[in-house]
């Protein structure tokens, strides 16, 4: 059946098609073209040149920045879903049918909230002589530094992840069987045994896609990292907005988003292939 | 029926891919028919009445609507109207918004149109649920906005895919009869698609039975009842019994042939030319089939009681024979009364000749 | 068991309320402290005070970033709506060979990351002479944008009796008809819900507008600048106002979106 396309079909389909190859896929083609211009002049001008490649990859600045983002998006990943999994496991096995929609619409919100005026809150919160510090005074406890470090970085991304990764993990645990939480409990697996014998398995695509997410958005994010993790040393985000307002160097900022596009992207492959790599051994 | 058809399908083929749909439809349908077409799903009668509709194009064949070739052409240049199992009543309009739908489309002006959707409301008495919301009716009632839905514009033929499905056995009734009564009354074609054969048995002039997109047989109810094609349409009807035979000799009654489970004779008028040795499949209906107890005198196939099942007034008998074969015997229960009967006894099972019809396809 | 289970469901409710805590404190905090005389807000609270609100209002600057954004987050709303639209009949109606591919070139956007959408954009804009203007900011977050309306549409789609269009045809109505008096009025919620959506989304979106508004900035650029430059509690103030408007943009959405399932039983 191999009809020529209406004007009709064209006219809904192409406008959209249009545009995200306009302004969303050539941009990114163009991106990787970039990393092999060269500027001078402080203009960028066309070329086949290896030397930004050269350039960034041999130096050890950003391989530190690299390790150093892996290694925050990784914990801030791992954080999220830990902290995450109990809530939604109560969400999505506890709590009645209408408590849990008022939960997830509440979980919503946070969406639609400036992340950087939540961030500019939790400086304000996190600071030595701020508001936690100054309640953990009337304990006797502290100060602790919590601002520009990692524990402060880790604050700030585990915020902007967590809404998101809860509302994904308890769309699929409302997908695993009751059925078989009733016929594990009857074989007389105990309450634990159950969760991670049982429910972890088989919500085990929706556990790792919530995973994957929280990597994706904290290894772009550069506000946490720069305003509560203080920049130092730096993140690949940081490293591709200090190149590209600081100057015409944006063939360098190029190669960086294109190591990261390329890290997340084998990240996201290999999580996918493991979400649905055949279960049993 | 003496003017042209309304309706010609001419070596119809549809396919989906390398799945064949409907294979070689080749029908007519007279000016003021009840055609059912019947079969399970996935037969092919779906896909038939939309291509009728313009919902979907023959792979090859012509189909002919009033003498014009509508190949290609779409639904919405024909007038071939359609109420749909869902019924797909648009729900963010009212009732009289829904029936005048089609005339909005078709460009008449507002007054018009609020006094020929009024008219129809009338007709199927649902004038006072005009400004209803669809929601806020029930069953029956979408039923008939549906219906009013569908001949606002007074068309000359009206398709009806399984649009009883989803009401209950009381409710389907009753709209059997209002259709029936409403086809009689505009004297206009209803194609009846539905896979229930009281449906379509107890409206239609003619039956199409399809199966795997095929059509097994067309033809009035009656004729189909008494005398099926092949195989499929016998077991489809459900009530005949079915023997494999050959043809042994010629004898003044007719043919005498020997199947499964002994000897039988069929009538010449069945047989017009046939030899020794013919393989040929016969079939006696349910309520042709006589009972009697082990001790008479009767000659038949001894068999034993399996169960039995109350159909309307009279029962259906199952019994199994030595061999392993289900026979199945319908009567009144007052002829069962004298009979004892009971699951395990064995009885003996018989026919005259002249019940016997051989199935001319097998 | 039965006690056993009471203290374990005990502690997850603590810790859902934990979890809400930690994601609400930062929202809650921005509120308090926008109407806080306190610079540096600490135990214990300094006094009530709209001196913060007072310096947004008074800051010529602030305005004309409300200008630009409500100028891109309407535009934007109106072009995403439009293109997503499309891609959800498109995906709804239609099977065609490369389906996949034009459908994670639909809905890709948002997994990239913002810094490299930026300067993605950014390049790519100056090249074309339309960084720094407030139609690369609208050409941006159309791309952003657009995924979130066909994901919206595309659900009020899939809730439609497949008949329905169908239906419309047979009775006279062609394509272009049906997508009218059919398409249309049945997904209009989910069409105002993206549009609300989209717009809220524009809102509050900073870093690809940062990278190619230039001197144009939206809103959520000038709170960046505020961020840069020394701590001031005008960022909640403004952020406060903001997260009102947004939360007015999705509760009217939701509201859209639940009307027509209130309305069917």
């Amino acid at each position: 059946m191999t009809k020529r396309p209406s004007l009709f079909s064209l006219v809904l389909a192409l406008p959209l098609l249009v545009w995200q190859l306009a302004f969303f896929l050539f941009p990114l083609i163009f991106l990787v073209a970039i990393s092999f211009w060269t500027v001078k002049m402080f203009q960028m001008q066309p070329d086949l040149n290896f030397g930004n490649w050269q350039r960034i990859l041999t130096r050890g600045i950003f391989w530190d920045a690299y390790l150093h983002t892996m290694i925050l998006a990784a914990s801030a990943s791992a954080l999220t879903s830990a902290i995450a999994f109990p809530a939604s496991y109560a969400i999505s096995f506890k709590l009645s049918e209408t408590a849990k929609r008022w939960l997830i619409f509440v979980l919503i919100i946070p969406f639609f909230t400036s992340y950087l005026v939540r961030v500019y809150s939790w400086q304000v919160f996190l600071t030595d002589a701020g508001i936690i510090n100054t309640a953990l005074g009337y304990i006797g406890l502290g100060p602790f530094a919590m601002l520009n470090n990692n524990f402060g970085t880790l604050v700030g991304m585990i915020t902007l992840c967590l809404p998101l990764v809860i509302l994904l993990q308890t769309f699929s645990l409302n997908f695993v069987n009751r059925d078989l939480i009733e016929a594990a409990h009857n074989l007389r697996c105990g309450r634990l045994r159950t969760v991670f014998a049982v429910i972890v398995p088989s919500a085990r695509v929706g556990l790792v896609i919530a995973a994957l997410f929280a990597f994706i958005l904290s290894f772009g994010d550069f506000v946490s990292p720069l305003y509560l993790g203080g920049g130092n040393p730096p993140t690949l985000s940081i490293m591709i907005t200090d190149i590209t307002k600081s100057g015409q160097q944006w063939p360098r900022a190029a190669v960086v988003a294109i190591m990261m596009i390329a890290t997340l992207m084998t990240v996201a492959l290999g999580a996918i292939t493991y979400a649905y790599k055949e279960r049993g051994k | 029926m003496t003017s042209s058809p309304i309706v010609k399908f001419d070596n119809v083929v549809k396919k989906f891919g390398d799945f064949t749909a409907v294979e070689k439809a080749d029908f007519e349908i007279g000016r003021g028919e009840f055609l059912a077409i019947m079969g399970s799903s996935g037969c092919g009668k779906t896909t038939t009445l939309r291509m009728l509709a313009g919902l979907e194009d023959p792979t090859s064949g012509n189909i002919y609507l009033d003498g014009e070739r509508v190949n290609g052409r779409a639904t919405w240049d024909r007038d071939t109207p359609m109420v749909w199992q869902s019924l797909a009543l648009f729900p963010f309009l009212t009732v009289q918004e829904n029936v005048e739908f089609s005339l909005k489309m078709r460009g008449v002006a507002k007054a018009e149109r609020a006094e020929r959707a009024r008219k129809w409301l009338d007709k199927m008495q649902i004038t006072e649920f005009a400004n209803r919301n669809i929601a806020q009716l029930s069953g029956g009632q979408r039923q008939r906005v549906a219906l009013a839905r569908a001949l606002v514009t007074e068309p000359k033929i009206l398709l009806l895919d399984e649009p009883l499905s989803a009401l209950d056995a009381h409710l389907k009734v009753r709209m059997q009869a209002v259709l029936s009564n409403l086809q009689k009354d505009l004297g206009i074609t209803f194609v009846y698609v539905t896979h229930s054969m009281s449906e379509a048995f107890s409206m239609a002039d003619r039956v199409v039975i399809m199966s795997r997109g095929r059509i097994e047989q067309i033809g009035t109810p009656v004729e189909i009842y008494r005398e099926p094609r092949n195989r499929f349409v016998a077991e489809f009807l459900g009530s005949a019994n079915i023997f494999e035979a050959t043809v042994e000799e010629e004898i003044a009654e007719g043919w005498k042939v020997i199947h499964e489970e002994g000897r039988a004779i069929i009538p010449a008028s069945e047989l017009p030319d046939a030899k020794t040795g013919d393989k040929i499949t016969f079939i006696v209906s349910a309520e042709n089939m006589q009972l009697s107890a082990p001790d008479s005198e009767q000659d038949g196939i001894e068999a034993t009681v399996a169960g039995d099942e109350f159909v309307g007034g009279t029962a259906m008998i199952f019994l199994e024979t030595a061999s392993g074969k289900e026979l199945k015997v319908q009567k009144s229960h007052e002829e069962l009364s004298t009979l004892k009967r009971k699951a395990g006894s064995k009885l003996i099972v018989s026919w005259s000749a002249e019940h016997c019809h051989v199935l001319p396809d097998e | 068991m039965g006690n056993e289970n009471r203290i374990i469901n005990g502690w997850l409710m603590v810790h859902i309320a934990l979890c809400l805590i930690f994601i609400f404190a930062p929202i809650a905090g921005s509120f308090v402290f926008s109407l806080n005389s306190d610079r540096f807000p600490s135990l214990p609270l300094g006094e009530f005070s709209f001196k913060w609100y007072r310096l947004i209002y008074e800051d010529p600057l602030v305005w004309a970033g409300l200008f630009n954004t409500v100028v891109v987050g309407l535009t934007v709303a109106v072009i995403a709506t439009v293109l997503g639209f499309g891609g959800a009949y498109t995906d709804f109606r239609y099977n065609f060979f490369g389906k996949s591919i034009y459908l994670a070139l639909a809905l890709l956007p948002p997994t990239i990351p913002v810094v490299i959408m930026g300067l993605a954009m950014l390049a790519f804009l100056s090249r074309i002479h339309l960084s720094g203007s407030t139609i690369s900011v609208i050409i941006a977050h159309g791309v952003m944008c657009s995924p979130f309306a066909m994901a919206i549409i595309r659900l009020r789609l899939s809730q439609m009796d497949p008949d329905l269009e169908a239906a419309a045809w047979n009775l006279g109505g062609n394509e272009w008809a049906t997508l009218r008096h059919v398409i249309i009025p049945f997904t209009k919620p989910a069409i105002f819900a993206a549009l609300f959506i989209t717009m809220a989304v524009s809102f509050d979106e900073f870093a690809v507008a940062w990278f190619v508004s230039g001197l144009n900035e939206t809103l959520p650029v000038k709170i960046l600048g505020f961020l840069q430059g020394q701590v001031s509690p005008r960022i909640n103030a403004i952020g406060s106002l903001s997260f009102l408007l947004s939360i007015t943009l999705i509760v009217l959405a939701q509201l859209l979106l639940r009307n027509p399932e209130a309305e069917k039983k």
